[in-house]
């Protein structure tokens, strides 16, 4: 099957993006594991014609050196799924945009590179209504909002919302992706 | 001012079953607290009723005392405790010859100590690992040391005594060279006031050498930090601990509908004993040796981790320090440092508690020249005074409040409070409100004490919010509800702190999404 | 060791979001019911700890999967709740449980009779005592009895026609098509046919025992569960892929065999596929090529089951309607239509049934579609008889629709 572009997460960045390029004629599928919290936007996004696999997740993808070819889902086996962009809007652990594990944290979908503390008694500080460290874990992008796996940067594959490390602005991240992929299309 | 005839210094278990006994023998008892009951040790353990095994062997005294307080507990206070029986397992690793030495020192000691096929060890266990060489079955019991607690409390009201929490001893009050009584502060409005009585009894367990110096005794503690984590749910059935000589983290207790394994053991020094903190490495050796007992474990999702310090003391006849005793220790400073009117009850273990009330409480009476007999070996505890059915109610929530508070569900008026509060738990409106009408509850954590709210998987990060409203407007008192909210969700978070990966960490990230400011 | 912090069993990877109580559809109706959260990972603690902990209420779960589609942490929500009732559940009516999970048993018995039988089912009389002696709801109407069996009908004109090709798959029909509605099974074959594989029916072929698991009958569940495991198997070592045309009996065989009953079905679950996936797999990929009638006009609304929704196999449905000229494809937002397959037939849970169903039925109606399309047979029913509109499943749609002369020679090799 083939998009224009495919968004792995239906929160909010993911749908905001997904809406804002359906509206402007650009064909895509966003694949989302578990509810929104807020709906509406995936409501617009499907009456403006966008394409949802609820209740889905991306298990993996096929990359040409740099470049995300197409994604697989849990769901549809046997099902190759294309697009020219793709959007990382999986959030973070909640969601889980990010793993954690005893010995240190990954992006489990691509393994994106991920910026975090390595020592884990520094992931929590124990006043729990101190700023929070690793609630500035997450993926890094470049200025154009694509992420790199091994240090790689990876073309046409961009992150957006609470996935991504430091002081997140999940609109901003997303508008920037929309126009990043707008000025490609 | 007020004048008892006793005051206990401690709301751990064994102030609490001192303030029961003197209570039942007709002693005017005042119970003085500076936080919440079983703030200290009584609620930083493993929730283990000993068999007497694990002390079999090196201290066959302990053990036999052990033996007969558990037939005892079992009976008095059924409610807070199951029944479940242990094994104590031999692995590849550990010497195979100490099994005998075991079972030979059990049976000396009183205990019923069976070995049991491995096979059938796993039968009856099917979480036990399956490497084991050997099993032995032994009387161990669950119990819960909250639950226990606060029945002896209640029964301590019940028939008279005053408990008072939050409320902190600042000076002792002497006439002569003797103890008449206390100065005490409000730990929370900060206002002092006196207490006076014939008695006054130093049960502040690791807190006990700051009392004694208070009232210019001295008496010296050897605090050792003992960590344990909490696991989502059960998954044994019977308390597992290993055969051989102890060691760390080698218990695996199943404790209502969780489980817990434990403990380190490090000494620490007496300024740190306020402020326990569990380490990553901590956490780690935990769940390496908790993994031997119950391989399972190593995918079952930790809830929290927490740290206690045991009340060790040091023998009266070893300046050094050196050797410790797991046996009760009963102070009488008249005696000992010529302070009339004081005596300390320390030492001991949960097991013992009921025993070291006695003890301390036959001193006391001695002293006032009081001549009643001890019943608490026979009287049931409230709640337990007999076994209900819960599987005969239909809602799990009816059936929960049953399990954790017996015929006290009996006073619980569901009639428009059957609302489902925490969720994991299963803790309706009404028995919130019953736990503040009768187990004197301040505040969201005291709460969580008499109730299990928000200890299950989330922690409260689904209820505490709701909780708290509830509470202030149970408590008469809808402007703290933003205070218990916060105290509460501090408390939790510092459980939650040195386990945060996985599952784990997804739950705070959710909890900090709710409820940061 | 202790590598995420969550447990291999899944109910404790439960963050207690409680989105699920939010599409719970049976909850909303029924005030009894404590919602999946609680009925789910909430319960299943205490009822490990002691199964005295198991609430009755559990029966009012419709196994609609809803809660699993929502859930952000993958938590088999109802499937803990599906094992609980099997494990620890006990039927207040097990007579008439048993007869309604019975589809095989009573299919068989009715089929030859089918005139009498539906004659008799649709009397008032008899409705009364269904109602009143055995707990059938009066109001519901029963599916009709078909008089020839969809494998009578296989064997006896259409097999033979199956010896001209080369390629073949099998077909799981279930107990619907062959008691039911053999024209969809007969559907199905025109179409296959029509795309250049010959029709195999399996060795031995049960009912998926949907309705048994949901009645709480887990033994014999198992039992036919293994029976149609052992034809799979069979049918997939000749290289044939296992096709169905129901949603529900796909999703159970594939999901529930091992989730609920803990059969490993791990050899053939990929090899079992809705119809509907397997083409659109293979016109995907060019394998297949389908030549649609210049002269067919359908409005269609799309209603994806429940269940449908679980496998997440709608937009393969939707693909293929919308590859066909004439259509005029709505798709309406998912929702369940409270019946659950045997559920609604029970007289206690007729008001819920109907209750949950009333959002979808209205959303229908204002749609106002020539026809319901649907993979689910138990959704037919209810919507046919609320909603008063037809319903298709989709391969009988793609087989009204294909030209066949045309279809059959694009894919001679």
């Amino acid at each position: 099957m083939r998009f224009d572009v495919i968004i792995i997460g239906g929160g909010r960045a993911g749908t905001e993006i997904g809406a804002a390029l359906q509206k402007s004629g650009i064909n895509c599928l966003i694949v989302a594991e578990g509810l929104s919290i807020n709906p509406s936007k995936r409501t617009e996004f499907a009456a403006c014609g966008g394409t949802l696999l609820p209740g889905d997740s991306v298990v993996g993808g096929g990359f040409d050196g740099a470049v995300l070819k197409n994604v697989r889902t849990e769901n549809l086996v046997g099902t190759v799924l294309e697009a020219d962009f793709f959007v990382l809007a999986t959030g973070k652990f909640f969601s889980g945009g990010l793993a954690s594990t005893m010995d240190g944290i990954y992006e489990p979908v691509f393994g994106c590179d991920v910026q975090y503390e390595p020592d884990r008694e520094k992931w929590v500080n124990p006043d729990f209504y101190a700023d929070q460290p690793f609630e500035r874990f997450g993926v890094v992008t470049d200025d154009y909002g694509r992420v790199s796996v091994n240090g790689v940067t990876i073309d046409n594959l961009y992150a957006a919302g609470e996935i991504l490390a430091g002081a997140v602005d999940i609109d901003g991240s997303a508008a920037l992706v929309t126009t990043q992929i707008m000025r490609r299309k | 001012m007020k004048e008892y005839d006793v005051i206990i210094i401690g709301g751990g278990i064994t102030g609490v079953g001192t303030a029961r006994d003197c209570a039942l023998r007709g002693l005017k008892t005042l119970l003085v607290e500076r936080f919440d009951l079983t703030n200290g040790a009584t609620g930083r353990n493993h929730g283990l009723l000993h068999s007497g095994a694990r002390y079999a062997v090196t201290d066959r005294d302990s053990a036999a005392e052990c033996i007969r307080e558990n037939k005892i507990l079992k009976r008095i206070a059924s409610n807070c405790v199951e029944e479940t029986e242990g094994l104590f397992i031999t692995l590849p690793e550990d010497d195979p010859a100490y099994q005998d030495k075991f079972i030979r020192s059990c049976r000396e000691a009183g205990i019923n100590a069976k070995a049991i096929d491995p096979v059938e060890a796993l039968r009856m266990e099917p979480s036990v690992n399956p490497t084991l060489t050997g099993a032995v079955k032994v009387p161990d019991a669950s119990v819960d040391p909250f639950r226990l607690a606060s029945a002896n409390a209640l029964d301590a009201s019940i028939h008279g005594a005053e408990i008072l929490t939050y409320h902190t001893v600042v000076a002792f009050v002497k006439e002569g060279g003797r103890v008449v009584g206390v100065k005490l502060r409000d730990s929370r409005s900060g206002e002092e006031s006196e207490v006076r009585a014939s008695v006054t009894v130093n049960a502040a367990g690791i807190w006990g050498q700051k009392i004694a110096a208070m009232a210019g005794a001295e008496i010296r503690m050897l605090p050792a930090k003992g960590s344990l984590l909490v696991f989502g749910h059960r998954v044994n059935r019977m308390v597992i601990n290993r055969c051989r000589k102890p060691a760390n983290a080698d218990i695996l207790v199943p404790g209502d509908v969780v489980c817990v394994v434990g403990t380190t053991s490090d000494k620490v020094p007496f300024e740190e004993c306020d402020d326990m903190r569990v380490t990553a490495a901590e956490v780690k050796l935990l769940l390496e040796e908790g993994c031997k007992l119950a391989p399972s474990l190593a995918d079952t999702r930790i809830l929290r981790a927490y740290a206690g310090v045991r009340p060790l003391v040091a023998a009266d006849d070893d300046p050094t320090g050196r050797s410790t005793s797991r046996g009760i220790v009963l102070l009488d400073h008249e005696r000992r440092d010529g302070i009339p009117g004081f005596i300390s009850i320390t030492g001991g273990k949960l097991t013992s508690y009921r025993l070291m009330g006695e003890l301390a409480t036959d001193l006391i009476c001695k002293k006032l020249n009081v001549n009643k007999p001890c019943r608490t070996a026979q009287l049931p505890l409230p709640g337990s005074e007999k076994k209900l059915n819960p599987a005969k109610r239909d809602a799990l929530a009816f059936k929960a409040a049953e399990g954790r508070h017996g015929t006290g569900i009996l006073r619980m008026d569901f009639a428009g409070k059957s609302e489902v509060l925490c969720e994991c738990e299963h803790v309706t409106r009404a028995e919130i409100a019953y736990a503040v009408k009768y187990l004197d509850v301040n505040n969201l954590v005291d709460l969580r004490r008499r109730t299990r709210i928000g200890m299950g998987t989330c922690q409260g990060t689904f209820c505490m919010g709701k909780v708290a409203k509830a509470l202030a407007e149970e408590l008469g008192c809808p402007d703290r509800e933003k205070e218990f909210l916060e105290q509460y969700a501090r408390e939790r978070w510092k459980g939650m702190a040195p386990v945060c990966w996985g599952d784990s960490l997804r739950e705070a990230e959710y909890m900090r999404k709710l409820y940061r400011k | 060791m202790q590598e995420k912090n969550a447990n291999a069993s899944n109910f404790e990877q439960c963050l207690k979001c409680s989105i699920c109580t939010a599409v719970c559809p049976m909850m909303e109706a029924n005030p009894h019911y404590p919602g999946p959260k609680q009925a789910g990972p909430d319960g299943e603690r205490y009822r490990i700890k002691d199964p005295a902990f198991y609430d009755l209420t559990l029966k009012y779960c419709l196994n609609c999967k809803r809660c699993e589609v929502s859930c952000p942490s993958g938590v088999r929500i109802g499937d803990i709740i599906q094992s609980a009732r099997l494990k620890y559940g006990r039927s207040s009516n097990p007579v008439r449980d048993y007869m309604l999970a019975s589809t095989d048993l009573v299919g068989s018995l009715a089929s030859p009779f089918a005139p009498v039988v539906n004659r008799v089912l649709g009397m008032k009389p008899v409705k009364a005592v269904m109602d009143g002696v055995m707990g059938v709801d009066s109001r519901r109407t029963f599916p009709a009895y078909s008089g020839r069996r969809f494998e009578q009908w296989f064997r006896s004109e259409a097999a033979c026609r199956q010896l001209g090709f080369r390629r073949f798959i099998s077909y799981f029909h279930g107990c619907y098509v062959n008691y039911n509605y053999p024209q969809l099974g007969k559907d199905l074959v025109k179409l296959v046919n029509a795309c250049g594989y010959g029709v195999h029916l399996l060795d031995r072929e049960k009912c998926c025992g949907v309705a048994l698991i949901s009645n709480g009958f887990g033994n014999q569940a198992r039992k036919q569960a293994e029976t149609n495991l052992k034809s799979f198997r069979t049918a997939v070592a000749n290289g044939e892929t296992v096709l169905t045309s129901s949603s529900t009996c796909t999703f159970t065989m594939r999901d529930e065999y091992s989730n609920v009953l803990g059969l490993d079905n791990s050899d053939v679950r990929d090899s079992l596929l809705l119809a509907t996936k397997w083409l659109y797999d293979h016109i995907e990929n060019g394998s297949i090529r389908i030549a649609f009638r210049k002269d067919y006009h359908k409005r269609i609304v799309y209603h994806t089951a429940c269940h449908m929704n679980k496998l997440g196999w709608a937009i393969y449905t939707t693909s293929l309607l919308r590859m066909i000229p004439g259509v005029e494809l709505k798709v309406i937002e998912q929702k369940c239509c409270g019946i659950a397959g045997t559920f609604g037939f029970k007289k206690e849970n007729y008001p819920y049934s109907q209750k949950i169903g009333s959002e979808l039925f209205e959303a229908l109606r204002v749609a106002n579609p020539e026809v319901v399309v649907t993979e689910c047979e138990t959704c037919k029913w209810q919507i046919e008889m609320s909603a008063c509109l037809p319903v298709m499943n989709p391969i009988s749609i793609l087989a009204e629709a294909i030209d066949e002369k045309e279809t059959i020679k694009l894919n001679i090799r």
